[in-house]
């Protein structure tokens, strides 16, 4: 479907595409990867000529490309980028129909287009179709501009970091929805990346460059099981700890130092407590350890007497989170609430310990630089 | 003072202003298409702006002779700049990823130029296009000693018989017309604008 013979391509003296040779064959999802620089881009956008290689010859269909007119090339392949590009001047119906209504195709058709493609991505036509692109979302942005690049039914379509914008949660939804398109399309697809979970999720085949060479063309599980560079072997061991945020839990985040005192200590002891650990709140606990809420000194100070028992004062019911809740949850609240900490809780109500804004400063710059503490 | 004056004046600017949309426009997307041309266009065009108006109405004088054809020429090259310049900064900053993708679906140069880079780039051409219209109505006060008439004449003839209500007349006019063409093509640009959903102004 798409054949590279011996492409180069210099600027001025660095040299983007070494010799390029390879092949995809029709249907087939291959993802360009590599570090920045590696000429992932420069080989995609040299399928549909965006960029004209300085020696080598470029196959799509049997045709050399250099020999077809670039506009009419260009209409048989999809194309969609990364700053999405939607035309803010057209409605959504508009945006989808460009290429249809340049290849003459009647207003029914484009309709029933646009209604179809919509529909795969589960949006609905009567309500999206007659808005402009600033009325939706940036993920919903973006699906339109793949359906935009579907339009015309191109038997093959480009893609330059698709989703490289949008946050992790709408990243993974398009993701997926990408596959699925791909299984009921049976579409050629180059897509470029810098995310190997998105290339070993997505990819039929993963293209690794560097130095506008080919390191390794695989099949995800190949390249898993035999990386052909330390390089590669580095990109997957960053990525697969990318992977790992996602999946981060109130746990990761907590700090266990929490001081806490059962409802039977005396105000005095309490207040002493928070004295000499420069603290302005305690976490209450029941007899049978369970959580029952915060004082915090100025409820002391209200309460007036400094005998009795703490038990006594009606605790402040501080936000809690459960110690298996998603990470980013757990900020959501602690930032929504204006709380000064989330009380994490184990399954059995008993205290795990507490988040704070600095605990999880500390845990983020963990995760991404390693070893903080 | 009559009101066929102020017609006669607002026939000098509206002619003006066609004429400059006409031959602006299209040096403005030259300019934009063609980097090569680019500086030199638009060195042109700043400089016709540095020469006096009467100046310039003096020296089109010698190849036309008097007139309003003389006039309305002057008043063009005059004011070209904020309409070339504006066409060219606006068609520019359209959003570098929305030409990309126009390019890369297979619209002809043209075809992006008219159906998206021209109407992304109009709230900012209408700007240099309002520039050049409330500018217009000042500098066309020169028509009159190149006889082209308009409300210069009503100034010239109150300095000359030292008539204050005529200088005063005259001059109130000319402001009251420059900041109903200011509003007026203000309000027209917002709604403009908002027909055309462009984020980038």
């Amino acid at each position: 479907m798409i054949r590279f013979e011996n492409v180069n391509k210099k600027y001025g003296n660095s040299v983007i595409l070494d010799d390029l040779n390879f092949n995809i064959e029709a249907g087939e999802f291959v993802v360009l990867i590599g570090p920045s620089g590696c000429g992932k881009t420069t080989t995609l956008k040299s399928i549909n000529r965006l960029i004209k290689p300085d020696q080598g010859k470029i196959f799509v269909n049997g045709q050399e490309i250099s020999q077809v007119n670039p506009v009419k090339l260009r209409r048989k392949i999809g194309y969609v980028i990364q700053q999405i590009g939607l035309f803010p001047n057209m409605t959504i119906e508009q945006n989808i129909g460009v290429v249809p209504k340049r290849l003459k195709y009647d207003k029914k058709e484009i309709q029933k287009i646009t209604r179809d493609l919509m529909e795969m991505v589960d949006m609905s036509y009567e309500e999206y179709a007659h808005k402009y692109p600033s009325e939706l979302s940036g993920g919903q942005q973006q699906r339109i501009g793949v359906l935009r690049a579907l339009a015309a039914s191109p038997p093959i379509v480009l893609m330059d970091e698709p989703f490289g914008a949008l946050d992790p949660m709408t990243r993974a939804t398009l993701q997926k929805e990408i596959a699925n398109l791909h299984k009921k399309l049976k579409k050629t697809i180059v897509f470029v990346t810098h995310d190997m979970n998105e290339a070993l999720d997505l990819a039929d085949k993963i293209v690794f460059m560097e130095h506008g060479k080919i390191v390794q063309m695989a099949t995800p599980e190949e390249m898993l099981a035999n990386p052909a560079s330390p390089l590669i072997r580095d990109f997957m061991r960053k990525s697969a700890l990318a992977a790992d945020t996602l999946n981060l839990t109130a746990a990761d985040f907590l700090s266990a130092n929490v001081i806490s005192v059962q409802k039977k200590k005396s105000i005095r002891e309490c207040t002493d407590l928070m004295a000499r650990h420069h603290i302005d709140s305690l976490v209450i606990k029941n007899e049978d350890q369970t959580y029952a809420g915060v004082v915090t000194i100025k409820d002391i100070k209200k309460h007036g007497k400094s005998s009795g028992v703490i038990g006594e004062i009606e605790p402040y019911q501080n936000i809690t989170s459960d110690i298996l809740e998603n990470a980013k949850d757990s900020f959501d609240k602690l930032y929504s609430s204006g709380d000064n900490y989330v009380v994490v809780l184990n399954n059995d109500q008993t205290i795990a310990g507490i988040i704070t804004k600095t605990s999880m400063a500390t845990a983020m710059a963990d995760t991404l630089w390693g070893d903080m503490q | 003072m009559d009101a066929s004056i102020v017609l006669e004046h607002l026939y000098l600017v509206a002619m003006t202003v066609i004429f400059s949309v006409i031959v602006g426009l299209p040096i403005g997307v030259l300019a934009y298409l063609k980097p090569s041309v680019r500086k030199i266009v638009l060195w042109s065009v700043e400089l016709l702006q540095t020469i006096p108006a009467l100046a310039l109405l003096g020296l089109i004088i010698i190849a036309l002779g008097p007139g309003k054809m003389t006039v309305i020429t002057g008043l063009v090259l005059y004011s070209l700049l904020p309409i070339v310049h504006n066409t060219f900064v606006g068609l520019e900053s359209v959003d570098s990823g929305i030409k990309e993708a126009g390019k890369g679906m297979g619209l002809t140069q043209l075809d992006r130029l008219i159906s998206v880079e021209i109407p992304l780039a109009f709230p900012m051409i209408f700007t240099g296009i309002r520039i050049a219209t409330v500018t217009t109505v000042g500098v066309a006060v020169f028509a009159t000693s190149v006889g082209g008439g308009g409300l210069g004449k009503v100034i010239y003839q109150g300095i000359r018989t030292q008539n204050m209500n005529l200088i005063v007349s005259g001059t109130v006019s000319l402001m009251i017309m420059a900041v109903l063409f200011d509003v007026l093509m203000i309000w027209i640009n917002r709604r403009l604008a908002k027909g055309t959903r462009n984020q980038a102004f």
